[in-house]
């Protein structure tokens, strides 16, 4: 057996009663004391902090590294920013890197940090194994890459409030919150440097993302390892009046199922990459008909001899059934027809006459979000939202609608201008 | 989590292997689940209950615990029929983590009443979580 691995930021989970759990081989926080559902609302209607130094990052840098990159990533860092608009210096982009046979590796941000330097952010021990797919696809071509593993110091802050609160920390908070757009970034810390400065008020570098998991407005914040802790703590105390919360795995899982985003290894992974709610990730012309660019992995999905598709279903009240060998998706008629990739409870959202409602949105009189259970199911044949399949563990059978989406009112999107006055 | 330490513990109940205790009211037994059961789950946010005068023996699983991090099976300590459940648990499942022995799950006329003696004592039941 393999030792599990440890954050900087375990001692801090332990201290403050954190229901600890592995995850990727990390010895994760599942819960704290304040419990999942109110650190899910906490995102909802405040902000929440997270441990994410768990992921891994890589670095790719020189003249090379930008062709490795396109030759490897499902998207195409040409036209990622809208038609023929490039990645530039300070966006980052959200792709996946797959096999020849259309499988999927992992997930993956990538980051332009300067024309020939980049930063791709992937999950939990996958730094060697990215690192070294790149290696092997570099070609002839002049790059450098290095797993950043245990070096770099991660957290996100999510929620309507992140960037109030972030805004306490931050040295000059006006330039980094100018033109900060969704899937933007400012600042650079360590060796990953970037055209761009961002400082916190005692002076630590910082990057800061305008991205996350959660589907709420908010950032994920990269430091040198040593300084995570003392980050982890300021942003905390600049929180206290904000109901800003600790948060772990549990709300993180929740959170982002109820905003259709894929957990990697267990919505996308060992099958090919194809019907699916991530076509984004995907380089697909403007009218969907075909890829602009080669990559790895593309002939097995333009092949599209893949039948099976993933697809997004809420429930009737927060009722699960837990993904496992012996949980199963049925047919009203009762006719097995696939497997259950996530099963989980969004505690903020719950249905009036079938419709699903947030509490971040206008909720009628008397609306109690009691939640919802949510996730995604790959099943046999594709199934039009607005139709109810079952899943079922053997025993227990819960009735459960396909959705073309889940959570409504996501803040993710707002403008950075309204979230931070 | 919490330590052995800060773990609560009922008045006047008896502990099943799996966590459920029982507690004789009168003719009746109320029955939920203990601190620790509580604590290991998570955050509750649903309960399934069975009918008032469904009958069960002692072991059977009378319904179940939804948390945030998986269902949980109950399991009835001591055989009986079912005479009253915790309706308010409807609305706010999240009762048993605020209090998971005021918030008894269901009320039993037990079938023989000699099977709470067998049920694990307070002390009994902290070596057995000790582990």
């Amino acid at each position: 057996m393999v030792d599990s691995k440890t954050t900087v930021l375990h001692e801090w989970h332990e201290e403050n009663g954190a229901n600890m759990a592995l995850f990727g081989n990390y010895d994760m926080p599942l819960w704290y004391k304040t419990g999942a559902k109110a650190e899910h609302l906490a995102v909802i209607q405040s902000a929440g902090i997270f441990d994410t130094s768990h992921m891994a990052a890589v670095s790719v840098k020189g003249a090379g590294a930008r062709t490795v990159l396109q030759r490897c990533l499902s998207k195409d860092l040409d036209s990622c920013l809208g038609k023929g608009k490039p990645l530039v210096d300070g966006r980052c982009v959200y792709g996946i890197f797959l096999k020849e046979d259309g499988t999927v590796i992992d997930d993956a941000i990538v980051y332009q940090l300067q024309a020939e330097s980049f930063m791709v952010v992937v999950n939990a021990a996958m730094g060697g194994e990215i690192g070294e797919h790149l290696s092997k696809n570099g070609g002839d071509d002049a790059v450098v890459i290095e797993d950043l593993t245990d070096r770099v110091g991660k957290m996100d802050i999510q929620g309507p409030q992140a960037g109030r609160i972030l805004k306490k920390i931050i040295k000059d908070p006006d330039s980094l919150f100018e033109k900060l757009i969704y899937f933007s970034f400012k600042g650079g810390f360590d060796d990953c440097v970037s055209s761009t400065t961002v400082e916190l008020k005692d002076g630590t570098p910082v990057l800061v993302s305008r991205t996350g998991y959660t589907g709420e407005f908010g950032f994920e914040l990269f430091v040198a390892i040593d300084k995570l802790l003392p980050l982890w703590k300021q942003l905390l105390a600049a929180g206290s009046d904000e109901g800003l919360l600790a948060c772990g795995l549990a709300a993180r899982d929740s959170l982002r199922a109820g905003a259709v985003l894929p957990l990697s290894h267990q919505d996308v992974g060992a099958w090919p990459f194809l019907h699916n709610p991530w076509q984004f990730a995907l380089a697909w012309d403007e009218e969907h008909n075909a890829f602009t660019k080669p990559f790895i992995g593309r002939e097995v999905l333009v092949k599209k001899e893949w039948d099976k598709f993933t697809l997004p279903f809420a429930g009737f009240d927060p009722r699960k059934i837990a993904a496992g060998d012996t949980a199963s998706v049925l047919s009203p008629e009762g006719e097995t027809i696939g497997t259950i990739l996530t099963c989980t409870t969004d505690m903020a959202i719950g249905r009036v006459d079938g419709e699903i409602i947030s509490i971040a949105g206008t909720v009628p009189e008397g609306f109690v979000a009691k939640g919802l259970c949510c996730g995604f199911v790959l099943l046999d044949k594709n199934i039009e939202p607005g139709n109810q399949v079952v899943l079922t563990d053997g025993k227990r059978k819960i009735k459960v609608e396909i959705r073309a989406d889940v959570r409504p009112n996501r803040s993710a999107r707002n403008p950075v201008g309204t979230m931070v006055e | 989590m919490k330590e052995l330490s800060e773990l609560v513990f009922g008045k006047d109940v008896r502990y099943s292997d799996d966590h459920e205790w029982a507690s004789a009211s009168g003719e009746t037994l109320k029955i939920g689940v203990s601190d620790y059961a509580q604590d290991q789950m998570g955050d509750i946010v649903y309960v399934e209950l069975p009918e008032v005068g469904d009958t069960f023996a002692k072991g059977d699983e009378f319904g179940s615990l939804e948390s945030v991090k998986a269902v949980s099976e109950l399991f009835l300590p001591v055989g009986g029929e079912v005479v009253a459940i915790n309706e308010a648990l409807e609305d706010e499942p999240e009762l048993i983590n605020q209090d998971p022995y005021t918030n008894w799950i269901i009320e039993i006329k037990p079938s023989d009443a000699s099977e709470l003696e067998q049920l694990l004592t307070e002390d009994a039941y902290r070596e057995l979580l000790k582990g």
